[in-house]
C-alpha cells in the first residue's frame, strides 16, 4: 500500500510539471507578417506616420486587406466605404442621381426617400464615421506625452507628431461634422474613454457644433499653413473650410446665423493662394492629384488603382456612369458597370434649360434615352452623365481598369466661391456682392459658359442651381436642399421622391437620417430621431 | 453434410462462420490427448441443439465446435478448463471433471454487449447512460462511399449529413441541428482519440476527404451532454468518434473493388434554342439580331458521364508471429460530372496492436498516409444556365482556342480586353477546358496509445495517447492564354497562381482508469488531462503573370490554437441495474484572455434497467431502460481568423491598401477590433430516453427527447459605435434553444430457417429550434440571395422567437387567376409604403421531421439492400429562379441570356421587383433513395475461408419532391443557388475474402 502511495505521488508530481508547461502554452503569440501587437507596432519611428495613414486611410479604405475587406459589418465591404456612404446619402436621396440596382440592400430606400432605421447603408456610414472617431482617439492615446516618453521618442519626431495629432483631431472633427449633418447626433467618445463596449453619452447638434468649432480653433495653430503640407494631408485651409461649412449651415444645425464667420473663413481660404483649375474636368480626372486641379482642391480623399484600391465614390461614379446603351466605359478608362447611375428629369432639365446647355459642366448624354426615369430597372430611361473619369488630363488611362486613380475632391475652391456668394446673400458682412458676382462669374468663365451674371442677378435660387451644376456628384446636394428648404415637404419634387415617378412631398422626418437600430441597441444612450 | 450444416445456419453472421471453419482446422491438431470429453450443447430456453458452438481449452489454442446435432468431442487433460462460446449466447466455463459435459447456453443480447467507444474509454452498450449511437460496418451505407461520413447518412436519429455533388465533396454534418448561431455548428470529429481540426486545408475537398472509409471499424455518435461533456469546450455540437480498424491475430485478407458510371440525374429547366428564339420574338424582338444559329444545351455540354472506381485491399495477421497487425491500401478515383473535375485518393494504413508484459501493456500504433489529388472545375453551373443556347460551343474563327466567345476584334494588332464584348459572359465549356486548377494534399495522421495495467494494482491502468495529424497542400490555378480572362491592365495572357497551406495538430492525452467491483457496486473511474495544439500557415503567390503590387504574394500565419483540458469521469453501477455517470472537464483555450480562458463543463446521468426490476421474467420484453442526463458543454470555435480577438493588434495594409501622402505611398496600420471579455459559449443539454427490446432484442426501439439551451452565444454583433475599431464584433450575447424527439427502431423482421432474413432500421427526428434572445434584441439579416453584383441582398433573418435562418420576404399578391402580380406586395404594416418594414417571416430551411430507413435482406447467397431518407417541412428559397427568371434578364448588357422556364408561370419582368417575393419560397420536402444494392456471394472459392461477393447497385436512385428546382437537398440553410448536381451512379463491385 505504501508503494502505491509513493507511486501516486511521483505520478502526481510528474503530472503537475507537465501540466504547468502545457497551460503556459495557452499564451500564444501573433505570428502573421501583417499583424503586430500595439507596443510592438509603435516601437519604430515610422510607425507614427503609418498610424496617421491609418486614420486618413479610413476615409478611403474599408479594411487593411484590399477593397473587399472591411472593418465595418452589416453591409457589403465596398458599400461601407466612407466617401461612398456619404455620397449615397447626400446624392441618391436628391434630385441629382439614382442607383439602378435596387437589389443592393438599402439603396432603394435612399433612391425613393423611404429609408428606415434598418437601412444597412445608413448603418454602415454611421459605423464608419464612428470608427473614424475611434481610430483618431486611438492615435491620440498612443501619441500621448506619457506614451511618447515611455517609448523614448526623439524630440524631432515629437515635433512632427504634434502636427500629426492636430491632423487626426481634424479628421475626428470631420467625422463628427458628417454625423451632425446627417444624423443630428452621435455618441461622443474621446481618447480618454476606454476601448471595448463603452456606452458614450449622446451629443446633439448644439454640443457637436461647439465641439467641432472649439477643436478646429484649437488645432489651427498646430496645422501646417495652407498648401504647405503634403498633398492629401489636412492643413489650416482644410480646418477653415470645415468651419465655413458649419457656419454656413448653422441655421440648420443650431438655429443661429453664423454667416459672418462663414465668410471670414471663406476669405481665409481664398486669400491662401488657391486657384481654379483652368479646365473644369481636371478636377475629376485620374491625375487630379498632380494636374492643375491640385491648386483648386483643398482636401482630397485619395484613390489609386493599384495601392489605394477602394469601392469609393470615384470608383463607383466612374464605373457606374457608363451607359448600358452606350457601353462607353473605354472613354473613361474603365470597363465599367454599365447602367448603374442615371440622373433625374429635374436635373436634366436644369442642365439643358439654356443657361447651361453650352457649359463644360453639362456632361449629359441623352441619345436614345427618355428624360424621365420612368423605370428604375430599365437602364434606357433617364439620361446619364460623363463628369468623372479614370483617364488623365492628357488622355492616358489610369493604372487599372476598375479601381480608379481619381481622388475624391471633398473640398475645393469652387465650393468656397459659391459659399462666399451665398453667405453674402444671406446677410454676411465683411465682403461684397460684387466680389460674390466676380467669384460666380469665374466659375462660369472657367466652364466656358458665355452667360455671365450681374450683381442684380444674384439670388439664392441661382446659387442653389449653380451649386448643383458645379458640384454635381460631390456629395453636397442633400445638405444644400435642406439649407434652402427644398428637401422635404412638397415645395420641390423630383423623380422618385416619395417613391413616385413624378415625385411627391415627403415628411420633415427625412431631414435627418435615423440612428441605426443596431447602434441604439448597442448604446442605449442614443435616442431615435423623431418620426422613425 | 457440410453443406446441410451451412444451409441451416445461414442466419449467422458470415464472418463468424469463417471463424468457425478456421477453428475447425486448428482443432485438428488437438486430438490424441489423454481424456476424451463429449457432450451436447443446447439452447437454455428452447432446449434445441446448437451447432457451431466453439469449445476451447483455456490457455491453449486447442478447440473444436459442435456439429449439426449440437454434439462435440474433445481430448483434454483432467483439470483443464473448457470455454464454450457462441455468438448471441453467454460464455460458459467448465473445469473438466468427467467425460460428459452437457451445457445449456443462455442466449444474451448481442447488441447490448457490443462495446462502444466513448471519450477517453469505452463501455458496453447496455451500460451506456448518455445518448450514444454506435454504427458498425453491418449498418454502414453501401455503394459508392467516397468520404467516411457518408457511411452514416440517414443511419442515426438526430444526425444529418448533406453532401455536395462534386467528387470527394465535403458534407455539412449536424448533430441535433447544432447549437450555435455565430460560432461553428460542426460536430467535433475524433479519430482514434485525436480530435481533428474543423478547418479543411486549402486545396482539399474537406476535412474527411483524405480518410479511407474502408479503414473504419466503427463510429460513435455522441449526442447528449453526458456523453460529450468530457470533450468540454468543443462538445456543444456533438461528437463523432471514428475508430479505425485494428490489427488482429487471425490471418485474413480482403479485397474490395467497385466501379461506377456517374450520370446526370436532372438539369435546370431552361429554354432550348428554338424556344428562346420564339420567346425573344415575343418579349423583346430588338434582341433578335443578337441571336446565333446554333442549338446548344449548355448544361449538357458542361456535364458528362464519368467514371468512378474504388479499390481497397487489406491484410490482417500476426507480424513476426507476435504483433497483431493490419495493413491496408486504398485507391479511389472519381471523375466529376462536370468536365475536368476529378478526385484521386491513395491511402495507406498500418495498425499494430501488440500486448506486452503478460498483457499488462497494450500498445496500439496506427499510422495513416493519404495523398489526395484534386482537379477543381470552375463553378460555371450558373453560366451554363444563362448562356445563350443559340450560340455554338466551338467557333473555327475564334482566336480563343477555337471556342465561341463574344468578341469584336478592334484590329489594333493585339488581342486584349478591349477586343471583348463588354460584360459578356465567357463560354462555360471553354472556361472549364482552359482552366487547370489542381491541388495535391498530403496528410499523415495517426496515434500511439499505450495502455498499461499496473502490475501491483491491475484494476488501475494508465493510458497515454499521442496523436498527430499533419497535412500539407500545394495547388495551382492556371488559365490558358487562349481564354479571354484579362489581367487588371487589360492584357490577355492567361493567368497563373499558386498556393500552399500547412496544418498541424498534435495531441497528448494522459489518463488513469480504475475499474473495480465492490460487491454490488461496480466502479469505473477515469481522470486525466489533454493537451492539443493546432497550427495553420498559408501562402498564396497571387497572380504570377502580373508583377503589380495587386499581385504581391501573401503569407498568413495564424496564432497557434492551444487547448488544454483536465477531465474526470466516474461510472457507478449498483446491482448492474442503477447506473450513474458523472463527468467533469476544465478546459482552457488560447482564444480567450487569461481571465476568461478557463471553463468548467460538468455532466451527470442516471440510467435504470427497469426490466430487471419489474419484468425480470418477461419473454416478450427483453430490455427496458430509462436514461436521464444533464450536462454543460462549451463552444469556442469562431473561425480560423478569430484566434486572437482579445489582443491589442494592429494590422498593416496589404500592398493594395495603403495611403498616399504627397507622392509617397505610406503603408497604413489600423487597430483591430478587440474584446478582452470573450469567453465560452455554453450549452446545457437535458436528455431523456427509453430503450426497449422485444423478443430477445430482435426488435429494439429507442425514444429519446432532448432540450438544449445555449447561452452567451458567440455572436458577431453590433457594439457601441466609436468604442471599438469596428461597429461590430464577436461578443457573448444571445440565447438559443432547441428541442427534439428522436425515435429509432431496429428489427430483425424475418429470421427464417429457410435462409431468408430481413433486417430493417428506421429512425426519425423532430427538431424545433428557436432563438430565445439575440444580441441586443436586434434582428440579424442573413442568407445572401446571390443576386446582383454581390452587394449582399439577404433573404433570411435571425429574430427572437423564431427559428434561425427564417426566410424574410414580401407577401406576394396574386391576381384573379392566381398569377403573381409583379412587385405587388401586401402592405403588412399599413403605412401605404412598401419598404423593409413590410417584410415578414415565412417558413425556414430546417425540416420539421427527418427520417432514415435502411433495409437489408438476404436469401441464401443473395443479398439485397436499400436505404432511403426523407425530410419534411423544409422550405427552400429557389434562388436560381428568383435571381434569373425575369424577362428583363434576357438582355445581359450586349448579349442575350437564357432564363429558367419558371418565368412562363410568373411573367415577371424585373428581377429587382421580385427578388424577395415569398413566391420563391417553396416546400422542398423530399423522399430520396440513396442506394440500392443487389449482391451474390460465392463461398469456398479458393479454400474454406474464402468467398467472393459480386454486387451491383445504384446510388442516388430517385428523389420524390414537389420542389421545382434541381435538387431539394441544398446547403446554406435553405437557399438554392445553382449547386453542382449530385450524380446518379450505377455501380458494380466485387469483394474477395481469404
Amino acid at each position: 500500500m505504501k508503494n502505491i502511495i509513493k507511486h501516486k505521488a511521483i505520478y502526481l508530481l510528474g503530472s503537475v510539471l507537465v501540466l504547468v508547461g502545457c497551460t503556459n502554452d495557452l499564451n500564444v503569440e501573433v505570428q502573421d507578417p501583417n499583424t503586430l501587437l500595439v507596443d510592438e507596432f509603435y516601437s519604430t519611428p515610422e510607425s507614427y506616420k503609418q498610424g496617421l495613414a491609418g486614420v486618413y486611410g479610413n476615409l478611403t479604405l474599408t479594411g487593411a486587406s484590399g477593397p473587399a475587406s472591411s472593418n465595418i459589418s452589416g453591409l457589403d465591404p465596398g458599400t461601407s466605404q466612407y466617401g461612398r456612404g456619404l455620397w449615397d446619402m447626400q446624392e441618391l436621396t436628391t434630385d441629382e442621381v439614382k442607383w439602378s440596382w435596387e437589389n443592393d440592400p438599402g439603396l432603394k430606400g435612399l433612391n425613393n426617400d423611404t429609408w428606415t432605421a434598418d437601412n444597412v447603408v445608413i448603418r454602415g456610414f454611421f459605423g464608419r464615421c464612428m470608427t473614424e472617431v475611434a481610430f483618431a482617439n486611438e492615435y491620440l492615446r498612443q501619441t500621448s506625452d506619457a506614451k511618447l516618453n515611455s517609448r523614448g521618442v526623439s524630440t524631432e519626431l515629437r515635433g512632427e507628431i504634434k502636427t500629426y495629432r492636430a491632423e487626426v483631431r481634424f479628421l475626428r472633427a470631420l467625422a463628427y461634422y458628417h454625423l451632425m449633418d446627417l444624423f443630428g447626433k452621435a455618441g461622443f467618445v474621446t481618447e480618454n474613454d476606454p476601448v471595448g463596449a463603452y456606452q458614450s453619452p449622446q451629443y446633439g447638434r448644439p454640443e457637436l457644433f461647439a465641439f467641432i468649432e472649439s477643436e478646429l480653433n484649437a488645432i489651427i495653430p498646430d496645422l501646417k499653413n495652407a498648401r504647405q503640407n503634403e498633398y492629401a494631408r489636412a492643413d489650416k485651409a482644410a480646418a477653415w473650410m470645415l468651419l465655413a461649412k458649419i457656419y454656413l449651415n448653422a441655421e440648420v444645425f443650431i438655429g443661429q446665423k453664423k454667416y459672418d464667420q462663414c465668410l471670414a473663413n471663406c476669405k481665409n481660404i481664398i486669400d491662401a493662394g488657391y486657384s481654379l483649375s483652368p479646365i473644369y474636368a481636371n478636377n475629376f480626372n485620374a491625375d487630379n492629384n498632380s494636374n492643375s486641379a491640385k491648386n483648386e482642391i483643398i482636401f482630397p480623399v485619395v484613390s489609386d488603382g493599384v495601392v489605394t484600391q477602394n469601392y469609393g465614390p470615384t470608383t463607383v461614379m466612374i464605373n457606374a456612369q457608363v451607359g448600358s446603351l452606350e457601353q462607353n466605359g473605354a472613354s473613361f478608362g474603365v470597363a465599367g458597370w454599365a447602367g448603374g447611375l442615371r440622373v433625374t428629369k429635374q436635373f436634366s432639365e436644369t442642365m439643358l434649360n439654356g443657361t447651361y446647355d453650352k457649359d463644360d459642366r453639362n456632361t449629359i448624354i441623352s441619345k436614345d434615352r427618355t428624360i424621365e426615369l420612368t423605370d428604375i430597372n430599365n437602364y434606357g430611361t433617364g439620361y446619364i452623365t460623363a463628369k468623372w473619369s479614370n483617364k488623365t488630363s492628357t488622355g492616358a488611362n489610369g493604372s487599372a481598369t476598375e479601381m480608379v486613380d481619381t481622388d475624391f475632391p471633398m473640398f475645393r475652391l469652387a465650393d468656397v466661391y459659391l459659399m462666399y456668394a451665398e453667405a453674402i446673400l444671406r446677410g454676411a458682412t465683411g465682403g461684397s456682392l460684387t466680389t460674390a458676382r466676380d467669384y460666380f462669374n469665374l466659375l462660369r468663365a472657367r466652364a466656358n459658359n458665355a452667360k455671365r451674371i450681374l450683381t442684380s442677378d444674384l439670388n439664392l435660387d441661382l446659387i442653389l442651381n449653380e451649386r448643383m451644376v458645379e458640384l454635381y456628384g460631390e456629395a453636397h446636394r442633400r445638405q444644400d436642399l435642406i439649407r434652402f428648404g427644398k428637401f422635404t415637404g412638397g415645395v420641390y419634387n423630383w423623380s422618385w421622391k416619395g417613391n413616385v415617378v413624378s415625385g411627391i412631398a415627403i415628411s420633415d422626418t427625412y431631414k435627418l437620417f435615423p440612428i441605426p437600430k443596431a447602434s441604439i441597441a448597442a448604446n442605449p444612450n442614443l435616442t431615435q430621431n423623431t418620426g422613425y | 453434410m457440410m453443406n446441410r450444416f451451412r444451409k441451416r445456419k445461414r442466419y449467422f453472421d458470415v464472418k463468424q462462420h469463417f471463424f468457425i471453419v478456421l477453428f475447425l482446422c486448428f482443432s485438428m491438431g488437438a486430438f490424441g490427448q489423454k481424456l476424451k470429453v463429449n457432450g451436447i450443447i443446447t439452447d437454455a430456453t428452447t432446449g434445441s441443439p446448437l451447432p457451431g458452438v466453439s469449445i476451447i481449452v483455456k490457455s491453449s489454442n486447442q478447440g473444436t465446435t459442435t456439429g449439426f446435432d449440437g454434439k462435440y468431442q474433445i481430448q483434454v487433460n483432467q483439470g483443464d478448463v473448457l470455454l464454450f462460446s457462441f455468438v448471441g449466447y453467454q460464455k460458459t466455463e467448465r473445469t473438466v471433471k468427467s467425460t460428459i459435459i452437457d451445457i445449456n447456453l443462455t442466449s444474451e443480447n448481442q447488441k447490448l454487449n457490443e462495446v462502444v467507444v466513448i471519450g477517453y474509454g469505452s463501455l458496453k452498450v447496455k451500460d451506456v447512460t448518455g445518448s450514444v449511437a454506435l454504427v458498425t460496418p453491418k449498418d454502414f451505407n453501401k455503394g459508392n462511399i467516397v468520404t467516411p461520413e457518408n457511411l452514416l447518412a440517414g443511419r442515426v436519429a438526430g444526425l444529418s449529413i448533406t453532401t455536395g455533388g462534386d467528387p470527394g465533396s465535403g458534407s455539412t454534418i449536424r448533430i441535433r441541428g447544432g447549437a450555435s448561431l455565430g460560432a461553428s455548428n460542426d460536430p467535433l470529429i475524433v479519430i482514434n482519440g485525436l480530435p481533428v481540426d474543423n478547418n479543411a486545408i486549402g486545396g482539399s475537398r474537406s476535412i474527411l476527404s483524405s480518410i479511407n472509409p474502408s479503414d473504419i471499424e466503427s463510429f460513435s455518435v455522441l449526442k447528449d451532454a453526458s456523453a460529450t461533456a468530457i470533450y468540454g469546450s468543443r462538445a456543444s455540437n456533438g461528437v463523432i468518434i471514428i475508430t479505425l480498424k485494428k490489427g488482429t491475430k487471425t490471418l485474413s485478407a480482403n479485397i474490395d473493388m467497385n466501379m461506377g458510371v456517374n450520370t446526370l440525374a436532372s438539369k435546370m429547366d431552361v429554354f432550348n434554342a428554338d424556344e428562346l428564339r420564339n420567346l425573344i420574338s415575343v418579349q423583346n424582338p430588338s434582341l433578335l439580331p443578337l441571336l446565333g444559329k446554333a442549338n446548344t444545351d449548355w448544361q449538357k455540354e458542361i456535364y458528362r458521364n464519368s467514371i468512378s472506381s474504388n479499390l481497397n485491399a487489406s491484410v490482417n495477421g500476426m507480424l513476426f508471429n507476435k504483433i497483431p497487425s493490419r495493413a491496408s491500401f486504398g485507391r479511389t478515383l472519381q471523375e466529376g460530372l462536370m468536365l475536368t473535375a476529378g478526385f484521386e485518393r491513395t491511402t495507406g494504413s498500418v495498425s499494430l496492436n501488440p500486448t506486452l508484459f503478460d498483457n499488462h501493456l497494450k500498445v496500439s500504433v496506427n499510422a495513416n498516409v493519404s495523398l489526395e489529388k484534386n482537379r477543381f472545375a470552375k463553378g460555371v453551373q450558373g453560366t451554363a444556365i444563362t448562356f445563350d443556347p443559340t450560340q455554338p460551343v466551338y467557333d473555327a474563327n475564334s482566336p480563343f482556342g477555337g471556342y465561341f466567345q463574344y468578341y469584336k476584334d478592334n484590329h489594333d494588332g493585339v488581342l486584349n480586353k478591349s477586343d471583348l464584348t463588354e460584360r459578356a459572359p465567357l463560354n462555360p465549356v471553354a472556361d472549364l477546358m482552359q482552366t487547370n486548377s489542381r491541388s495535391e494534399v498530403k496528410r499523415i495522421y495517426g496515434n500511439v496509445k499505450l495502455d498499461y495495467k499496473f502490475h501491483f494494482l491491475p484494476d488501475l491502468s494508465a493510458v497515454l495517447n499521442l496523436g498527430m495529424d499533419k497535412s500539407s497542400a500545394d495547388g495551382y490555378t492556371r488559365v490558358s492564354d487562349k481564354n479571354p480572362l484579362s489581367q487588371a491592365d487589360g492584357r490577355i495572357v492567361g493567368s497563373s497562381s499558386e498556393y500552399s497551406n500547412e496544418l498541424s495538430n498534435n495531441l497528448l492525452d494522459g489518463y488513469l482508469a480504475y475499474k473495480k467491483q465492490f460487491g454490488i457496486l461496480n466502479l469505473d473511474a477515469t481522470a486525466g488531462y489533454s493537451y492539443q495544439k493546432f497550427t495553420n500557415e498559408r501562402y498564396n503567390t497571387n497572380e504570377l503573370l502580373d508583377d503589380g503590387v495587386d499581385s504581391a504574394p501573401v503569407t498568413s500565419i495564424d496564432p497557434n490554437l492551444v487547448l488544454v483540458g483536465f477531465f474526470g469521469r466516474a461510472n457507478l453501477s449498483f446491482y448492474d441495474k442503477y447506473l450513474f455517470t458523472a463527468s467533469y472537464r476544465r478546459d482552457g483555450t488560447s482564444r480567450f484572455s487569461e481571465e476568461n480562458r478557463w471553463g468548467n463543463f460538468p455532466a451527470a446521468a442516471f440510467s435504470w434497467k427497469i426490466k430487471d426490476d419489474f419484468f425480470p421474467e418477461s419473454k416478450t420484453l427483453s430490455n427496458l431502460k430509462l436514461r436521464l442526463s444533464w450536462g454543460v458543454t462549451g463552444q469556442q470555435d469562431i473561425g480560423q481568423t478569430n484566434l486572437d480577438l482579445y489582443m491589442s493588434r494592429y494590422n498593416t495594409g496589404l500592398p493594395t491598401s495603403q495611403y498616399i501622402f504627397g507622392n509617397t505611398v505610406t503603408n497604413i496600420a489600423i487597430p483591430q477590433f478587440r474584446n478582452e471579455n470573450l469567453k465560452w459559449e455554453e450549452t446545457t443539454t437535458y436528455n431523456a430516453a427509453f430503450d426497449f427490446g422485444f423478443f430477445n432484442d430482435r426488435l429494439t426501439t429507442t425514444v429519446e427527447g432532448f432540450y438544449k439551451e445555449s447561452k452567451d452565444l458567440l455572436a458577431n454583433a453590433a457594439i457601441s459605435d466609436g468604442s471599438n475599431f469596428s461597429n461590430s464584433g464577436f461578443q457573448n450575447i444571445g440565447d438559443f434553444t432547441s428541442k427534439g424527439i428522436e425515435f429509432t427502431v431496429n428489427g430483425d423482421i424475418i429470421r427464417n430457417q429457410k435462409g431468408f432474413n430481413w433486417n430493417a432500421n428506421f429512425n426519425t427526428t423532430f427538431i424545433k429550434t428557436q432563438i430565445k434572445s439575440l444580441a441586443l434584441d436586434q434582428d440579424q439579416l442573413v442568407g445572401g440571395t446571390g443576386a446582383g453584383a454581390g452587394d449582399g441582398s439577404t433573404v433570411q433573418i435571425h429574430r427572437v422567437g423564431y427559428t434561425p435562418y427564417s426566410f424574410y420576404v414580401y407577401k406576394q399578391i396574386y391576381d384573379g387567376n392566381g398569377k403573381p402580380i409583379e412587385g405587388a406586395y401586401a402592405d403588412l404594416n399599413g403605412d401605404n409604403i412598401i419598404n423593409e418594414s413590410d417584410l415578414y417571416i415565412h417558413h425556414n430551411g430546417m425540416p420539421t421531421v427527418t427520417m432514415g430507413f435502411a433495409s437489408n435482406m438476404n436469401y441464401k447467397n443473395i443479398d439485397f439492400s436499400f436505404n432511403m431518407r426523407a425530410s419534411l417541412g423544409n422550405y427552400v428559397y429557389n434562388g436560381a429562379n428568383a435571381t434569373r427568371a425575369q424577362y428583363n434578364l434576357l438582355k445581359n448588357s450586349s448579349v442575350v441570356s437564357n432564363l429558367p422556364t419558371s418565368v412562363l408561370d410568373t411573367n415577371f419582368k424585373s428581377n429587382e421587383a421580385v427578388l424577395l417575393s415569398d413566391y420563391y419560397i417553396e416546400n422542398a420536402s423530399f423522399l430520396k433513395m440513396d442506394n440500392v444494392t443487389l449482391g451474390y456471394t460465392f463461398e469456398n472459392t479458393f479454400n474454406a475461408n474464402s468467398s467472393i461477393r459480386l454486387s451491383a447497385g445504384v446510388q442516388n436512385v430517385f428523389t420524390i419532391t414537389n420542389y421545382s428546382g434541381l435538387d431539394p437537398e441544398v446547403f446554406s440553410n435553405g437557399i438554392d443557388n445553382s449547386i453542382t448536381p449530385r450524380p446518379r451512379t450505377y455501380l458494380i463491385g466485387a469483394n474477395m475474402k481469404f
